[in-house]
């Protein structure tokens, strides 16, 4: 499939994380750009899979400015200036953040968090209303918009953080463990979510993690595997990316799962049984 | 019926209804038992009644009201003392003031109601500051377990969403929590309702029902002792329920 790519939407330079003595992640260096295909706007889906305690959750909370790396930077394109190569270091709320457990205000509705995360943007009353009312219709929220977080399904949740980061962030939306605890149905309400945030803006850059390794196939066009490395024969006890399997170069990406996939999702395990 | 007597075991609203009439029944049964004859411990029920009919031509009702106006103002004051320190204790230079005021809770009460003896001179206001010297330190320890029980992800929601600090503290802790408060209140109640006696003890005139049972006490009237710790238990037990259903039907979300 055609594509090409354009400005360094994401640039990871020589990340660590340490707490106290003891290095979380180290040496991680990355650059994810913007993909381009003709007549389709695509974003960027990012996949990062390893096995537990590898670090993935101290990288994407680095990645959102929710710690401070201990060395290294993490540079993001700036899409608030003119100029079309700008970048800018990443601070909290840059980033948006979707955990594991779907964390929401409890004492908010669904509509009164969505206000909430607008009540930076320079717009009215009546465009936030409106704007809150479409997201909630095409995201299949409307009946739910003045209930609480413990009267809402998992789903329903997970979809009302997902839309929050985005009324609230740029481009950019880092989710850990999507895909854990959902039933089918869910599980295709978040690709179907995936979908609409990459179709929205070229920029939009999706950056999760799982346990999945199909569905990181399946879904991402960059995977990265996290894991131990092996340095002069001896298995180091920090985290760092092992392996990257561009999909677009092996074309493979935007590809419905085939046996091609098979092969892959083969490969990353062994990968992450040996790190 | 071998099931009510197995541990975890499920039971339906009727055999709860059940158990509890049964309790009831034995508790009744006992007391009737106990005050029967010559030489007994309990008052007998008839001597409680009695008890009732004189408090009440003593105006019972009025010292209730007295011992209610004591408890409220003190644990207002005393909640918004523990609320500032609480919330500002996330604030690194002020966590130590309120660990320190956590941990005066294992001071006498005989130390300090000699100090605020010499500070106040109203005996009213000294009942008022005695409670609130204690009930601070109740509530500032069970706030300070609140904040701390608040899940990272939480805080992590909220910078992920572009609140700076102060807007986390604001949002998470104050806003979010509003619901706890009421319940760290009602829980800590008790603590206040207890020394209703010994407070109460210490300006007579103002009356109340601590000195009720005082001066029950000093005439070795059972009866109204007893009636007076049932009218003590029941007032405590209905501000529960109020602080209860108030934080239910204010708090929807609320799922203590």
């Amino acid at each position: 499939m055609n594509y090409s790519t354009h400005n360094t939407l994401l640039y990871v330079e020589k990340l660590s994380v340490a707490y106290g003595d003891k290095t979380v992640i180290k040496d991680i260096n990355f650059v994810e750009k913007d993909v381009v295909r003709e007549n389709n706007i695509t974003g960027q889906v990012i996949a990062f899979v390893g096995r537990s305690g590898r670090g993935k959750s101290t990288l994407f909370r680095a990645m959102t400015g929710l710690i401070k790396p201990t060395t290294g930077k993490i540079l993001i394109a700036d899409t608030e200036t003119d100029s079309e190569n700008d970048a800018k270091e990443v601070h909290e709320g840059d980033i948006g953040f979707v955990d594991q457990k779907y964390t929401l205000f409890r004492n908010k509705t669904v509509y009164q968090a969505l206000l909430f995360a607008l009540r930076k943007k320079d717009i009215s009353k009546e465009e936030k209303h409106t704007k809150i009312m479409s997201y909630l219709s095409d995201w299949g929220l409307e009946k739910v918009k003045d209930q609480y977080p413990c009267e809402l399904s998992g789903g329903q949740r997970q979809r009302t953080a997902i839309i929050e980061q985005i009324l609230c962030s740029g481009h950019y939306m880092v989710l850990d463990e999507p895909f854990s605890g959902l039933d089918v149905g869910n599980i295709e309400d978040v690709k179907n979510a995936f979908n609409l945030i990459t179709s929205t803006h070229e920029f939009n850059t999706i950056i999760y993690s799982t346990h999945d390794i199909e569905l990181a196939v399946e879904l991402a066009d960059s995977i990265y595997v996290i894991g131990y490395p092996t340095i002069d024969g001896k298995r180091t006890d920090y985290g760092t990316i092992v392996k990257h399997f561009d999909m677009k170069e092996l074309n493979l990406a935007w590809k419905d799962f085939g046996l091609d996939h098979i092969e892959i999702v083969k490969q990353i395990k062994a990968t992450m049984l040996n790190s | 019926m071998k099931y009510l007597f197995k541990p975890f075991e499920k039971v339906s609203k009727n055999s709860r209804l059940l158990i509890i009439g049964v309790w009831v029944a034995l508790v009744l049964i006992f007391w009737f038992v106990s005050s029967m004859g010559e030489r007994h411990l309990f008052p007998s029920p008839k001597q409680v009644l009695t008890g009732f009919t004189e408090l009440y031509n003593e105006g019972l009702v009025v010292h209730i009201g007295s011992s209610l106006l004591l408890c409220i103002k003190a644990i207002l004051i005393a909640v918004i003392i523990s609320l500032i320190v609480t919330y500002l204790s996330t604030i690194p230079v002020i966590t130590p003031i309120a660990k320190t005021l956590s941990k005066l809770r294992y001071l006498p009460l005989t130390g300090i109601s000699f100090y605020l003896a010499i500070l106040i001179s109203d005996a009213r206001t000294m009942q008022v500051w005695v409670l609130v010297v204690f009930m601070t330190t109740y509530l500032t320890t069970s706030l300070l377990s609140m904040i701390s029980s608040i899940p990272q992800e939480e805080f992590d929601h909220a910078r992920s969403l572009q609140c700076n600090r102060w807007e986390v503290l604001w949002e998470v802790v104050v806003k979010g929590r509003i619901d706890h408060v009421i319940e760290v209140i009602r829980q800590n109640l008790a603590i206040v309702w207890m020394m209703l006696v010994t407070v109460e003890s210490i300006l007579v005139a103002a009356g109340g029902l601590g000195f009720l049972i005082k001066n029950s006490d000093k005439f070795m009237n059972h009866g109204r002792i007893i009636a007076l710790q049932i009218v003590i238990l029941l007032v405590g037990l209905s501000i529960d329920f109020v602080l209860d259903y108030l934080r239910k039907a204010f708090f929807r979300y609320s799922k203590i």
